[in-house]
């Protein structure tokens, strides 16, 4: 008889069984799947940058006047804050659309697709912050160089040439942390859906 | 939830567990992963048990959401370190059933699966709970002549890991 053919007989037969009071244990217990992770990394990754955001509001008054003086008028900071805050709502928005389709019942390639969806909005999310901080980071610093007293008393010693060496090696040092976060992230995400992602390309490549 | 609702599911569960019994047989290599993944599978069931109408047969549902756990889902947990190997455990039971050759030909046959990658062991599932390919296509997102030439390819690639 064909191997295959002696598997199919050996199939249905059981062989092990859990009786009802284990299975009522077992359905209490808490999932370790890769869905609920995701959200937590997710839920996590709002608020911090929802809390980087915020920061401004909880400064002294001292150091709003001080910034004030700084970077002078703040109609522009207003118009960063209102888009900024915009742009998490879109966030939060998509993430709960794209959480909402996860369905454990849908079909396996559905399913897979649903996942990398939401991590792929995490992911912009993630880009669109560290983007956000490298641009807010350099701005910040050329306008401090420019206007605040103790700064600009000490670029009134270097040339230009020193200036934008200085300003050169400032925007390395921040890329290279920058990086390093997204590093950071890319090591969370890779061993949480490596599984995954290993699985969807094989199901692809029956196509 | 309501304790009507969960005594209805764990009865259906303990009539049905079987099959989810077979998943993780394909999906694991030992006792303590299998009960892991059984676990993770009951408990996703569960959580999906409320939107579940009946409009498909109870094995139905139950069997694309165990493959959709054991396949994506499931993250192997801290606690299952490997010890028994199943071999020992699983074929123990059916000694005195089967002849030697007959014993050896399937413990043969579950290691060949189990060298199968995880969309590969999908498709064998399915084919050995008799599935007909537009059931297989619809469960796993590919077309039925998809499901088709990789089936085949699938049982070419057992029988040469079986007969090298």
């Amino acid at each position: 008889m064909d191997k295959l053919d002696l598997l199919k007989k050996d199939w249905n037969k059981g062989h092990q069984n859990f009786s009802k009071d284990d299975l009522y244990k077992m359905i209490h217990k808490k999932s370790s799947s890769i869905v609920k992770f995701l959200f937590y990394i997710s839920v996590g990754e709002l608020i911090l940058w929802l809390g980087i955001n915020s920061l401004q509001w909880f400064y002294s008054e001292e150091y709003k006047n001080k910034i004030e003086t700084t970077f002078g008028d703040d109609s522009l900071m207003f118009v960063a804050t209102i888009v900024s805050y915009a742009i998490i709502i879109l966030f939060i928005l998509l993430l709960y659309r794209s959480y909402q389709k996860i369905s454990v019942t849908s079909n396996i390639k559905t399913l897979m697709e649903n996942i990398l969806n939401t991590r792929k909005i995490i992911k912009y999310y993630v880009s669109y912050n560290l983007i956000m901080l490298f641009v807010g980071l350099i701005y910040g610093f050329y306008v401090a160089i420019h206007n605040d007293p103790v700064l600009s008393e000490m670029f009134t010693h270097y040339n230009d040439q020193q200036t934008l060496k200085f300003l050169f090696v400032l925007g390395l040092v921040i890329a290279i942390s920058l990086v390093c976060v997204w590093l950071f992230y890319k090591l969370i995400y890779g061993l949480l859906i490596q599984k995954l992602n290993k699985n969807y390309k094989e199901l692809k490549a029956i196509e | 939830m309501d304790k009507h609702l969960e005594e209805q599911f764990v009865e259906q569960l303990e009539t049905n567990q079987n099959l989810i019994h077979k998943v993780c047989r394909l999906y694991t290599h030992d006792v303590d992963a299998h009960n892991d993944l059984f676990q993770e599978i009951t408990i996703q069931l569960w959580k999906s048990y409320k939107n579940f109408r009946g409009d498909s047969k109870f094995s139905t549902w139950m069997y694309r959401v165990a493959l959709n756990t054991a396949i994506t889902l499931y993250r192997k947990s801290k606690r299952s370190i490997q010890t028994q190997e199943f071999d020992t455990v699983q074929f123990k039971i059916q000694a005195s059933e089967y002849d030697d050759t007959e014993e050896q030909q399937l413990k043969e046959m579950y290691i060949a699966i189990r060298a199968l990658n995880d969309i590969e062991k999908a498709l064998v599932f399915l084919y050995l709970e008799d599935k007909s390919y537009k059931e297989i296509s619809d469960t796993m997102g590919i077309t039925e002549v998809n499901a088709r030439v990789k089936m085949n390819r699938v049982k070419t690639k057992l029988r040469t890991i079986l007969n090298p």
